[in-house]
């Protein structure tokens, strides 16, 4: 019966021992893992810090999941940066995000924030390559989505407003200058109109959304002339005005607020005076002329 | 933040002249309907623009280059004022010469020109045919008896296209 106490204790003792080293390994592996990081090995550094976060002693230390970041980070940033989809980046997120639940002290608390901004600047590139070189609006906007989202994360108090508004405005100007190009794609018309309502919830009288928006209106109503062919009986010819008419009109509503806002904005007076041309306005175009004359509008 | 802003592309308004095409397209239709005397049935189809309007001159050029009458080819021509040496098929008379429509009328009696004007009262005043507007859309006036009196073979199918002033 006394050796078997004696054995029970001795067990107990050697587990609290072990258990006691294994802790301090952890702590050990996690200065280790910085090391690395610091010696710019990421690579030897994910193992051991993957196994710091798993340890009951470790894991519930932001200082781990702070430095996992980091070190995923440096890993991310040798291919992952331009990539839309990035489990890396994903990684790192959450990382960041269970070390600011953990609540770091301030240093940490700046450091994962930094890393934040970095990783949303990163989204907010590929929102603009995805945008103007692949002309793909829908993981463009996955990927501006994602900037905010992380740029929130770390300064919450942020009003995006501004910028919204320029994303919108570049988004309806790559696809409306499609749409100009090729009026057949109406799929690029719906883009761009959607994208300018966007800026209008945020500024109704934004003068890039108003003008652009108007243009296409205008450009459209000049396309559908410009295909009407010389032989067209008088029937096509008024079904082809009233369109025409109406399309001037609808471009008349944009352009004005930005002429009404800017009196001497040289392109809007000339648009105006475009559009009461083709509106068959004798008076207004007469105005209209005037007023590109005195703006010294070169006309065609 | 530091980030690389997004390049705005505005669009340019264009220059194009709907109005110069819509009314080459409304010309050529009329050759449709009339039917010239044999005499103006040879040699080219020359529609004379008496006025200036750059547009449409460079419109109706366009036009002349893709389209025929019969079997004629279109000729283009322009003088800023009336100049009754011209012989043509069609006259167009713009509004800035709109006051010469009585002139013109009475010189082009019985020799099978068809008168296009675009002035209130054209018609009154011996034109055929008078472009105006309605509703922002440009129509056209027609008055039978002055493409009679010009010499010309009407078809009745026009009156029903038109705005009839007879």
């Amino acid at each position: 019966m006394n050796n078997l106490r004696y054995i029970v204790k001795n067990l107990f003792l050697g587990l609290m021992v072990t258990w006691g080293i294994s802790g301090f390994a952890q702590i050990d592996r996690l200065n280790r893992a910085q090391q690395l990081l610091q010696a710019r090995t990421p690579d030897l550094a994910q193992a051991a810090i993957d196994s710091v976060i798993q340890h009951p002693e470790t894991k519930g230390d932001f200082v781990s999941w702070t430095t996992r970041a980091y070190i995923y980070f440096e890993i991310y940033k040798r291919g992952d940066k331009t990539k839309l989809n990035s489990p890396l980046r994903d990684t790192i997120v959450s990382s960041l995000q269970v070390s600011n639940a953990l609540k770091p002290d301030a240093d940490y608390m700046n450091n994962n924030r930094r890393l934040l901004v970095s990783l949303s600047t990163h989204y907010y590139n590929i929102a603009k390559t995805l945008l103007q070189d692949s002309i793909n609006d829908k993981r463009s906007a996955f990927a501006y989505n994602k900037c905010k989202e992380l740029f929130m994360i770390a300064k919450p108090d942020t009003n995006f407003a501004s910028r919204d508004i320029e994303y919108y405005n570049a988004v309806g100007s790559v696809f409306s200058d499609i749409f100009n190009k090729d009026n057949k794609n109406e799929k690029a018309q719906e883009v761009a109109k959607l994208a300018f309502l966007k800026v209008f919830d945020l500024q109704p009288d934004n003068t890039p959304a108003n003008m652009n928006m108007g243009l296409m209106y205008l450009n459209q109503g000049i396309n559908l002339a410009k295909s009407l062919d010389y032989g067209a009986d008088l029937s096509q010819i008024d079904a082809i005005q009233e369109n025409i008419v109406k399309l001037a009109k609808q471009s008349e509503q944009f352009i004005f607020k930005v002429y009404k806002k800017e009196p001497k904005n040289e392109k809007a007076v000339l648009a105006l005076y475009y559009i009461y041309r083709m509106m068959n306005d004798a008076a207004k175009q007469d105005e209209f002329l005037k007023k590109c004359k005195e703006l010294n509008i070169k006309l065609d | 933040m530091v980030l690389c802003l997004l390049s705005l592309r505005f669009q340019q308004p264009s220059n194009f002249d709907t109005n110069a095409k819509i009314k080459a397209v409304f010309l050529y239709n009329f050759t449709r309907y009339f039917e010239w005397p044999d005499k103006k049935k040879t040699g080219n189809f020359i529609v004379y623009i008496v006025g200036k309007n750059d547009n449409l001159i460079n419109e109706l050029k366009t036009l002349a280059s893709k389209k025929k009458v019969g079997a004629q080819d279109i000729e283009v021509k322009n003088s800023a004022t009336f100049d009754p040496s011209i012989s043509s098929q069609i006259i167009y008379l713009l509004p800035d010469v709109s006051s010469a429509v009585k002139d013109v009328a009475s010189k082009n009696k019985s020799k099978g020109t068809l008168l296009v004007a675009e002035n209130a009262n054209a018609c009154k005043s011996g034109s055929s045919i008078n472009f105006l507007i309605v509703e922002n859309k440009l129509k056209f006036e027609y008055s039978k008896n002055n493409a009679v009196k010009a010499g010309l073979k009407t078809n009745d199918d026009f009156k029903a296209l038109a705005i009839n002033v007879d």
